[in-house]
């Protein structure tokens, strides 16, 4: 599962396997350039292409030299986009870098070409770091320079109404020695409703008259992607033949989600279910009253999938249960599931909800991870917190889940259960979990994870750990897990007892380490967890938004 | 029975409204901090300790669907070589990327003039790359459009 996640586009790609390397990768990559160099033959007269850098679903990155008029020489980045990326996607990914790039950090554009459809982007180059290589070895002076310059990033784009969608470090380039910054990859952005990137919003009304046949589809995997624009009266329509009426909700996009699992992400992540979606979101009101003529298409499929669905619902209706519940409430198929910890063939017989998910789990914000179907620029703002809480912490990559509630469950253990739901009730979802757990205090959750014992010496912190290691699990977080610490804690144990002795040079990581921790990480000061606890605002409607962010104490040295 | 109560631990997801399926997620312990994973990894990996395979099967999410097994083992085998996905132009779900982008379907789609819109912004494009006056926007258009 997460195997299908990382194939998602890893621009610039930070894994050292994928790395471009010159000798080792030299055949795979060979033929991909001279594949290249065939489906646009206009690159041979521009460029050398000398490896691969980054490879994705969506895209590959090429670094090469261009030939300057001046007969000077200069290093680029090619982005060849996957020839199954709609036209409209790519018009849109050009305009964000156009209008919204080449300045605060977000990387620009120099050039476009295209044969058929084969598009290549032509980016400026900006050698980088490894965030994995570094992370531990920032000082922590670097780590508000980091995030100052990723906020900004985040600042301009959201001026844009941009949303994008997928922050992660290996979307932010970093070059340390030179201090540059460059978001990049706008393959999975999103309009906000009134984003500035016109693309984004053509894209929407194009889609909703269905005048070309770009189809909105929200597959998350689904074997029948059905389509959000259906005019509503048909979906009722269709409902009612089967004698149940669907409620009314502010959302007519639905969805079967086929495949699951392994191959359900896989599709997921293939598939790029944002771009559809996005009309979903921001459309939602409008196309209550807006059906027209054009849409009939669109219903069609919608159509098919609600036979699909009434002929389940039929299954669902031969139980008595279900029967009763239908003929007492035609209107909406209620259970008395909710809220509760059961579920039933009624409440299972509903249609899922979709939500855009698009993105990197690990970075997914709860209202993401919940299927809320309003996301707005604040989901980038908790990507970015999740970035500063690998940072601050030394844990990358930071949580690590295969699912999407496997990764709820993780952030409600960092943030705390009763916060996680109170916060999803104001953004319309009941989360029901059976248990409670507290919320972590971010500095001393983030100093343990980073080994704070060793900053002050280094040879106690060791031993400390290594003598007693139960000592580690007797933490608040931990004691009502104790059931499960007792089976995991010998492995683990061993495991990183294996790790300290078998490394010949574990002393001297931690001695750069420790000389990293001596550059101000002895004294992170409070507004560095104040700063992470509003990006980590588990309500959307009050996270810290990237032009706040920047006017935040923790930055109060730099210029905004 | 048509009810079932949920195995703890548990996460359970639905929207206030009851308009949509809930979904949720029931899983051998939940999740919890380790500080002695050794830095830099996740505080949550446990891979390590799942080696018989045990949570790939208990773990997963409960979002129920009912292809859901069918479809599963025939996709695996095919993952490394194929690409498998959805192609936004021709709407339509793939099994091979390469085979899909040379069907006529494709190929209709890529020799067409719906790229109009980003030619359109091409064309804006300055370029001080060494080719360019051999290869104006014009020519170029013409080339892609045979």
């Amino acid at each position: 599962m997460e195997a299908a996640h990382e194939d998602e586009l890893h621009l610039h790609c930070e894994d050292p396997h994928k790395k471009y390397e010159p000798n080792k990768k030299l055949t795979g990559a060979s033929t991909d350039i001279e594949k290249l160099y065939q489906a646009v033959p206009q690159l041979g007269s521009m460029f050398k292409i000398k490896g691969k850098i980054g490879e994705g679903t969506f895209s590959s990155v090429y670094l090469a030299i261009a030939q300057l008029r001046g007969g000077r020489e200069e290093k680029v980045a090619l982005k060849h986009l996957v020839p199954t990326s709609h036209p409209l996607r790519i018009a849109a990914e050009l305009q964000c870098l156009i209008v919204a790039g080449g300045q605060d950090n977000v990387m620009g554009v120099k050039y476009c070409i295209r044969k058929n459809d084969h598009v290549v982007i032509i980016m400026p180059y900006l050698e980088h770091e490894s965030f994995l290589d570094i992370l531990n070895s920032l000082s922590f002076e670097e780590v508000k320079g980091y995030m100052f310059n990723l906020i900004k990033a985040l600042r301009r784009i959201h001026h844009f109404g941009i949303v994008h969608r997928d922050i992660k470090p290996s979307n932010f380039l970093y070059n340390r020695q030179r201090k540059e910054y460059a978001l990049v990859d706008f393959g999975l952005a999103q309009g906000t409703p009134d984003t500035k990137i016109d693309l984004l919003k053509v894209a929407q009304s194009e889609a909703q008259k269905g005048s070309f046949a770009y189809k909105p589809h929200l597959t998350l995997g689904s074997q029948v992607s059905v389509i959000s624009t259906a005019p509503r009266q048909l979906v009722h329509q269709s409902a009612s033949k089967t004698g149940t009426k669907r409620p009314s909700s502010f959302s007519q996009t639905q969805i079967k989600q086929g495949h699951k699992r392994k191959e359900g992400s896989e599709w997921h992540s293939v598939q790029r279910s944002v771009f559809g979606e996005r009309n979903f979101n921001v459309r939602s009101s409008t196309l209550q009253d807006g059906s027209t003529v054009k849409l009939i298409k669109h219903s069609r499929v919608t159509d098919i999938a609600s036979r699909k669905l009434s002929a389940k619902k039929k299954t669902a209706v031969n139980n008595g249960l279900a029967k009763k519940a239908a003929s007492t409430c035609p209107a909406n198929l209620t259970c008395d599931c909710y809220a509760k910890d059961r579920v039933c063939s009624i409440c299972l017989s509903r249609r899922q909800q979709v939500a855009p998910r698009a993105g990197t789990p690990g970075f997914r914000a709860p209202e993401v991870l919940t299927k809320c179907p309003i996301q707005t620029t604040a989901i980038d703002i908790w990507a970015a917190g999740i970035i500063f809480l690998s940072l601050l912490s030394g844990r990358y990559p930071f949580y690590k889940a295969s699912d999407d509630l496997t990764a709820l469950a993780q952030i409600m253990t960092i943030r705390g259960s009763k916060e996680t739901i109170q916060a999803a009730k104001t953004f319309g979802k009941s989360v029901l979990c059976s248990k409670e757990i507290p919320a972590q205090d971010l500095r001393k959750l983030c100093e343990r994870l980073r080994g704070k014992s060793i900053n002050s010496d280094i040879s106690t912190g060791d031993i400390q750990q290594v003598i007693n290691p139960s000592r580690e699990h007797m933490l608040p977080a931990e004691i009502s897990n104790s059931s499960e610490f007792v089976s995991q804690t010998p492995q683990q144990y061993i495991q990183y007892q294996k790790k300290s002795c078998h490394e010949g040079d574990g002393m001297n990581v931690r001695i750069s380490e420790k000389a990293a921790d001596l550059k101000g990480w002895d004294s992170v000061p409070d507004e560095a967890y104040d700063l992470l606890d509003r990006l980590l605002d588990l309500n959307p409607a009050s996270r810290i938004t990237a032009k706040d962010a920047l006017l935040h104490p923790f930055f109060k040295n730099m210029k905004p | 029975k048509t009810k079932s109560i949920l195995k703890n631990p548990f996460l359970k997801v639905e929207d206030r409204r009851c308009n949509y399926r809930p979904f949720y997620l029931q899983l051998p312990s939940f999740p919890v901090v380790s500080y002695s994973n050794p830095k830099p990894c996740s505080p949550f990996d446990v891979e390590k300790k799942n080696v018989n395979g045990q949570k790939q099967i208990q773990m997963r999410q409960r979002t129920p669907a009912n292809n859901d097994k069918e479809s599963f083992p025939a996709q695996l085998p095919a993952k490394n070589k194929k690409r498998k996905g959805y192609c936004e132009c021709c709407m339509k779900k793939y099994d091979d990327l390469q085979t899909h982008l040379e069907s006529e379907q494709h190929q209709n789609f890529a020799q067409g003039s719906h790229y109009q819109v980003v030619d359109d912004i091409i064309s804006q494009f300055p370029c001080d790359f060494v080719d360019l006056r051999e290869n104006t926007p014009k020519t170029k258009r013409r080339k892609c459009s045979v």
